[in-house]
């Protein structure tokens, strides 16, 4: 009996149960959130291209353009949850009481009870990836499965933003639109709403200097074969210093927060 | 004062007047989250601002539009969503609530319109500040943008409320249907990703999806429509065609409405 696996599994269990409680809502939000970042990106390459009468920009034909597109969308939907909301919002209404009595890591459990729905959009998307990849050129169903892995780290360090940025609470009202900031900025500079190369070269640090880039830009870069593999090991290695820092980070900042916290009432 | 609100006009007046002195009060008392909201509506602005400033990195015109115009066409966008923020956002929110929670019960029993009453009590003053944004963005880009100023700022009021009126027709058309669902979260989901179509001009969008938010889901209305009109004029056919939608859209709200009331039952005791 290993404790520690149990819980994680029972959470994981559970999260999963009550994202798909309401199927149609599930099922519906994450069509949604797929079709309009493509169809936006899709709405761009065709006033490029097809209006504008171009042939390449940043290096890029309408082709690529359109694979970027297509693979884009399948690291889009695993980005992301809103489970740093959750713990701002627990902090805030003193709900974080009944968290802190149970012998597990509250920034952890919340993390897994959120991300058990997104685990199952990366094993279809990983699925659709890989029918993808026998006939999108340059793309290969060990890089695929490698852009994944890459994906899902992006949706650790999400988290591990947002749980770092709502400790803010624990000092203001609330840390809401410190999370709201951070995901208006993580849509442009994730590369789901255009391909990071696109930025002119002297703007290029904007994107290089965030861990953002991991989310979308980075997976799709390498599944569609933009990257070779020691650029990606490079980028990996990237991922898990940050995720190690913000880890850092997450108890430094957890800690000091929850000395001032102050719950009052039954 | 009795004597006054006798006129139903002045009671309107009067009611509002109250509801926007208390959400007045409301928003003094939580002053961090007047600071930390103008913040988000920055980040908002300079993203769509980046999303545009990018792409005009590479090109110099998208579908005919020049980077000033799009910028001017922003903050035609900016200001018109502002309006809708600040005055109604709020209450959609809290509209699904008043239905599954029976709280609608109090509205229908009070001698006003329930439709005032539910669209008129929750606003969001920190909003005006992205309203006057999206208005120095407009006014910076106006003349590199084309547009030739003088007593023609004037039609900016008259195409900013036909703006803040698409986006309350649409807004209800997605809403209403919580008379015949437990959970319209969904619905709710789907208006702001269809909202996306909003932020950019509609010149640049191919045939299909041009029309649709041009007719079906006439996101186009809130700012693309009022920027193209400043800058460009519309043609005869498309004022006719703008208020056809516009009523069209009225009358399937109002259908739905009365609809909605006849199914509705209390759930309070």
């Amino acid at each position: 009996m290993n404790t520690a696996l149990d819980w994680r599994a029972a959470t994981l269990k559970n999260g999963f149960r009550d994202a798909t409680a309401y199927r149609v809502e599930f099922f519906s939000d994450i069509v949604g959130s797929a079709i309009v970042p493509a169809a936006i990106q899709l709405v761009f390459w065709h006033a490029l291209f097809t209006l504008g009468g171009a042939t390449e920009v940043a290096g890029m034909t309408f082709t690529d353009m359109i694979h970027y597109t297509i693979v884009s969308v399948l690291f889009s939907q695993v980005r992301g949850g809103d489970q740093d909301f959750e713990l701002g919002e627990m902090i805030r209404t003193g709900t974080l009481s009944n968290y802190l009595l149970r012998p597990v890591s509250v920034v952890e459990f919340i993390y897994l009870r959120g991300a058990a729905p997104r685990f199952l959009i990366a094993g279809l998307s990983l699925i659709l990836g890989l029918i993808l990849s026998l006939w999108l050129g340059g793309a290969s169903p060990v890089r695929v499965c490698g852009a994944m892995v890459m994906a899902v780290m992006g949706n650790v360090i999400h988290y591990q933003i947002g749980a770092v940025l709502s400790t803010m609470g624990f000092y203001w009202e609330d840390a809401y639109s410190m999370l709201m900031v951070k995901n208006l900025v993580v849509s442009i500079l994730s590369g789901e709403l255009l391909p990071l190369n696109l930025f002119p070269a002297s703007m290029r640090w904007i994107w290089e200097s965030t861990p953002f880039y991991l989310y979308v830009f980075g997976p799709t870069q390498y599944a569609l074969g933009r990257w070779t593999h020691l650029e990606f090991l490079h980028h990996l290695g990237i991922a898990l210093i940050w995720m190690l820092g913000l880890w850092f980070l997450i108890r430094m900042t957890w800690k000091i927060g929850i000395r001032r916290y102050l719950s009052l009432g039954g | 004062m009795t004597e006054r609100l006798s006129s139903p006009l002045a009671r309107y007046f009067e009611i509002y007047r109250v509801q926007l002195k208390n959400n007045f009060v409301r928003e003094a008392v939580y002053r961090t989250n007047f600071l930390t909201s103008i913040i988000v509506d920055l980040v908002w602005i300079a993203t769509e601002v980046t999303l545009f400033s990018v792409i005009y990195a590479n090109v110099p015109v998208i579908a005919g539009w020049t980077q000033s115009q799009v910028f001017f066409f922003l903050g035609i966008f900016f200001a018109s969503d502002a309006l809708f923020t600040t005055f109604f956002q709020r209450n959609f929110f809290n509209f699904s609530d008043l239905v599954n929670k029976g709280d609608l019960d109090i509205l229908l029993t009070k001698p006003i319109h329930p439709l005032f009453l539910i669209l008129s009590r929750w606003m969001n003053l920190t909003a005006l500040f992205n309203f006057f944004m999206g208005l120095f963005i407009a006014f910076h880009y106006a003349a590199p943008a084309g547009f030739p100023g003088g007593w023609k700022w004037l039609l900016l009021v008259f195409w900013l409320l036909v703006g803040l009126c698409a986006a309350i027709l649409l807004r209800f058309a997605f809403a209403v249907w919580i008379f015949w669902t437990d959970r319209n979260w969904a619905l709710v989901r789907l208006y702001y990703q269809f909202f996306a179509f909003a932020t950019k001009p509609d010149a640049i969008y191919p045939g299909m999806i041009r029309y649709l938010i041009l007719t079906v889901l006439p996101f186009a209305f809130i700012g693309s429509v009022p920027a193209r009109a400043l800058l460009y004029g519309l043609q005869t056919w498309e004022y006719f065609a703008l208020a056809f939608v516009m009523l069209g859209f009225l009358g399937l709200n109002t259908i739905l409405w009365r609809k909605g009331l006849r199914r509705y039952q209390s759930a309070s005791s």
